[in-house]
């Protein structure tokens, strides 16, 4: 990697806790999505939730919504929002709490747009199910919310289809900002889209974020855009959380052979080429995950040869330890590394 | 991504062929007993078929035979199912029924579904042409009314015998299945694997049959069981009419009987329930069936079976 | 126009109603080369690729397979082996495969077809084309479906049934997009693999500049239906003559620099550019460098070096003789 600013993100740690996942657990039937995860996002920052697909993190988002559908069920731990714990809400709190106090943007957003509704009468749907507002001021509120996005007000109007995937996208993050939020979970936000519409819709949410001081969620498989836009990293792998730091030292100096092997993955656009190997194999069936170490049928650093390391990679489950500040490691080899 | 991942996905190889002592029994019976609902289903039909089977040696031999020292008798261990008013033997018209009802319901949903199927599919997958073609012939026998068809069709036939009613009722109801069909083979036709079976360089007849076709067997089924039950409440309607086989027997013929004679009004249920109790156990046992075909049309439903 | 290019289009053009998709396209594949074709969504991109596979068939220009105008083929015999010698892998990776059928009716469908091997070599044959493409042990991969399949694993099976007819040419549709990043270094390794040991010629549909440079020899940026710039994909990415190829060089993430979020302008949609399009440069209403000729009279491509050639009135100006 270059050589990166030394600005001072770990201030921003010190903002207050907004939500807090203690040792969250999903299951889907026997299989566990989710085991175990620790996680804090706080006030106004964005904080990036990366891995690849199966590995819990859009479960996570909808366990924190609490939209997980059958069999899905959040089997333990505790999803704090604000002192409050929301598993234990009623479907009608939870109906109230949600928009108001987290929205949430789903993968393929583009398309959960009601193609036979023009877009203002979505935007004051959404609206009007979550708190009393009449339509006239409802649709007023829609088109500033356009607006803040960077879309013409007169689209208000405007069927999906003709808008283009981006600027669909846009309404549909302009509807999760409708009722000021402190908190909003992106989901793949912009998967579906090419890199340079990809790129306006994150400046835009940045400077959203600085206007209306939310925090983010920000879910997705693309570690690169995390890098530079998230303030933490967190890297999920099989239903835990392996590594998480700010963006500046995961891009550094990552500890966790996923991690590294993820980084890795992205091929330059300057610099010399090399062949890359990206991540033999694929992720494990999570009814029954590999003993131990969940990465270690992958990782290039678990061989037999390593003897009682290899014992422990292949026997112990890694627990997520701090190895400096803001930075923790869940793996075997960085522990005895340290030792 | 969608939050069902196949590493969550409950995996099931291709249907097994399972070997019980020398029988090989094909994969996708297996899964249709396997299922708890279809293989309810699978029962109630065959239990039926089974009635007809032995029929003739558990009733009398001419169940239309008018016996006047009988008539009107309420269900009895004499009379199973009661006699009607003409002192007939319920059971007897009912066992005896159910084998021309259900080889007239199978044969006319057999007929129109192939019809339907093979044109409807066709015709959304050739477009051009084709469609336009086989599409003016649906519209036709969408429009044309029934009855008068009927009519039409059975006054050009000699005889009123079974095979006559199976072709008039699969020309009256093809062309509703076929429309539905083609709108379903029209939403697949540019999915990307029938691009690509194009694109290997397929010939029509295989992507229709064998590419599209497997994927719309849960409507097809559907469309199949719809007819049966039509077919066999349209025989009693057509008995009205005097287009139907007044000597055979059949569910039809001692529901219109029942009617005609207005049974229920008199307080005698029995004519009425016990050929219309037939019918619907029948079609329920179509309708449970159907459960299993979803499974051996979508693998993903397929779900994992400690018994296995 | 080299005698050794098995495939070849020129003035390729294709509408649909108003919008046109593409507009006089020409290049042309060689063999053990492959030539990334690169844009946003709506640039025309897969339609270039679709065209190709003649799953649509062209409003004007001609595509020259071995130099025969592949238009003028009509007859099944001749449609056959075009269709086997120009395969097409798609982007979803579940969508392309039938999902009520095994890997190995995919496989073997293309191997019957086009009578490949002897029937009771079939499934040897098989076997094979799953060991080439890293999917072992080829006998338990055969009877799966393919929604038991992950993403990477079945782009693998889509592309040994593309190999399994043995082409000349592999248009991949943006094969990777919609797979993990992970995965994807695999699936393009093994593409760089084959082409080296088969010879095959590539196309390489992509929004990915990164992936694209991984494995391509050359690059055509596409906008709006047209090409605005070509050459050997080093070069161009090492200075880019076209402004909106230098857009998409700034657009992708780079961890270096933290991101600024400075004036966001409101974007007309892409639709618009290639919707009735008038005359003059479709990228004008984007273009930092535009002067007043870009919005009245279309630019040509025009090769402003060796080998590079780019279609804007500023950095590539036509030279007037």
């Amino acid at each position: 990697m270059t050589a990166l600013m030394e600005a001072p993100v770990e201030t921003r740690t010190s903002a207050p806790a907004l939500l807090e996942l203690h040792g969250l657990t999903v299951e889907y039937g026997r299989a566990r999505a989710v085991d175990g995860v620790d996680l804090t996002v706080h006030e106004g920052e964005i904080l990036g939730l990366a891995g690849e697909s199966g590995c819990g993190k859009t479960t996570i988002a909808n366990a924190v919504m609490r939209i997980l559908r059958p069999p899905g069920r959040i089997s333990g731990g505790s999803v704090v929002f604000r002192g409050e714990d929301l598993v234990g809400k009623s479907d009608e709190e939870m109906r109230q709490f949600r928009w108001r106090n987290v929205s949430m943007v789903f993968q393929s957003a583009m398309n959960a747009l009601n193609p036979v509704m023009r877009v203002g009468d979505q935007f004051v749907d959404a609206m009007r199910a979550h708190e009393r507002i009449d339509r006239k001021r409802a649709l007023a509120q829609a088109e500033e919310l356009l607006e803040l996005v960077g879309i013409d007000r007169d689209r208000i109007r405007a069927y999906p289809h003709q808008l283009s995937g981006g600027m669909r996208q846009r309404v549909i993050i302009a509807i999760a900002l409708a009722l000021n939020p402190e908190l909003i979970v992106l989901d793949e936000p912009t998967t579906a889209l090419d890199v340079v519409v990809q790129r306006e819709i994150m400046q835009q949410v940045e400077a959203l974020k600085r206007d209306f001081g939310f925090a983010v969620l920000f879910i997705t498989h693309d570690v690169s855009l995390l890098l530079e836009f998230a303030d933490r990293i967190a890297i999920m792998y099989a239903g835990e959380v392996v590594e998480s730091a700010s963006a500046q030292k995961l891009g550094a100096d990552p500890q966790h052979p996923y991690t590294q092997g993820l980084l890795q993955s992205f091929p330059p656009l300057s610099g010399p080429l090399e062949r890359l190997t990206g991540i033999p194999g694929s992720p494990p069936d999570l009814r029954n995950p590999p003993s131990g170490c969940r990465f270690h049928p992958r990782c290039p650093h678990c061989k037999p040869e390593n003897g009682s390391l290899y014992l422990r990679q292949t026997t112990e489950r890694p627990v997520l330890r701090q190895i400096a500040q803001g930075h923790e490691v869940a793996c075997h080899l960085v522990e005895e590394r340290r030792a | 991504m969608s939050q069902f991942d196949p590493t969550i996905d409950l995996p099931l190889a291709a249907p097994p062929a399972r070997v019980h002592g020398r029988l090989r029994v094909p994969g996708w019976l297996v899964l249709i007993w396997q299922n708890r609902k279809s293989r309810v289903g699978m029962l109630m039909v065959a239990s039926m078929v089974l009635l007809a089977l032995i029929a003739p040696l558990i009733t009398v031999a001419h169940p239309n035979d008018f016996n006047l020292l009988a008539t009107k008798q309420a269900p009895s261990w004499h009379h199973l199912f009661g006699t009607t008013d003409q002192g007939s033997d319920i059971f007897s018209q009912v066992a005896l029924g159910a084998r021309r009802s259900l080889l007239l319901g199978f044969a006319a949903a057999v007929l129109a579904t192939a019809l339907a199927a093979t044109l409807g599919v066709t015709a959304a997958y050739s477009g051009g042409i084709v469609d336009e073609v086989i599409n003016f012939f649906i519209n036709v026998f969408l429009v044309i009314p029934a009855i008068p068809l009927l009519i039409v069709i059975s006054g050009f036939s000699k005889n009123h015998g079974m095979w006559t009613m199976v072709i008039v009722l699969a020309a009256v109801l093809w062309a509703f299945e076929a429309r539905i069909l083609r709108g379903q083979a029209l939403s697949l036709k540019n999915r990307d694997f029938v691009q690509a079976a194009r694109s290997s360089g397929e010939p029509t007849r295989r992507i229709v049959f064998a590419e599209l076709m497997p994927n719309m067997i849960s409507r097809i089924a559907a469309g199949f069981v719809l007819v049966f039950y039509i077919a066999l409440l349209v025989d009693a309607g057509l008995e009205f009419l005097g287009l139907g086989d007044m000597t055979g027997t059949s569910w039809g013929v001692t529901l219109y009987w029942a009617q005609v004679n207005s049974t229920v009004l008199q307080g005698e249920w029995w004519p009425f329930f016990f050929p219309g109790a037939a019918l619907a156990f029948t079609v329920l046992g179509l309708v449970f069936l159907l459960a299993g075909i979803d499974e051996i049309s979508n693998p993903r439903l397929r779900t994992e079976r400690a018994s296995t | 126009m080299s005698a050794l290019a098995p495939l070849e289009v020129r003035g390729l053009t294709k509408h649909f109603a108003r919008v046109h998709a593409v507009d006089d396209v020409s290049f042309e594949l060689r063999p053990g080369t492959v030539t990334a074709l690169v844009g946003e969504s709506g640039s025309g991109k897969s339609t270039v690729a679709r065209l190709l596979a003649r799953l649509h068939d062209p409003s004007s220009g001609s595509v020259l397979f071995e130099g025969d105008d592949v238009a003028r083929v009509r007859r099944r015999r001749d449609v056959l082996r075009y269709r086997s010698q120009v395969q097409l892998i798609f982007q979803d990776p579940f969508d392309s495969l039938n999902p009520v059928k095994t890997v190995r009716h995919h496989i073997e469908r293309p191997l019957r077809i086009h009578k490949i091997v002897p029937s009771r070599q079939v499934e040897e044959r098989v076997h094979e084309l799953l060991r080439t493409v890293g999917l072992v042990p080829p006998h338990e991969i055969a009877a799966k479906y393919p929604h038991e399949l992950s993403g990477g694993q079945r782009q693998r099976v889509a592309l040994a049934r593309v190999l399994a007819v043995e082409p000349k040419v592999i248009l991949a549709d943006e094969p990777t997009s919609m797979l993990d990043v992970s995965i994807r270094i695999g699936i393009l390794n093994l593409m760089t693999r084959l082409k080296q040991e088969h010879d095959i010629a590539f196309l390489f549909v992509t929004h990915g500049l990164a992936s694209a440079r991984y494995i391509a020899d050359d690059v055509l940026v596409m906008y709006a239906g047209q090409i605005v710039e070509s050459g050997p994909i080093e070069e161009v990415l090492a200075a880019p003559l076209h402004p909106y190829t230098r857009l998409l060089l700034a657009a992708v993430p780079d961890p270096a620099k933290r991101l600024q979020a400075d004036h966001i302008e409101e974007r007309k949609g892409l639709a618009g550019a290639a919707v009735d399009p008038a005359d003059g440069c479709r990228f004008v209403s984007r273009c930092p460098l535009a002067i007043d000729v870009c919005s009245r009279v279309t630019p040509a491509l025009v090769e402003a070096r060796p080998h590079q050639s780019a279609r804007c009135h500023v950095t590539a100006p036509e030279r007037t003789l």
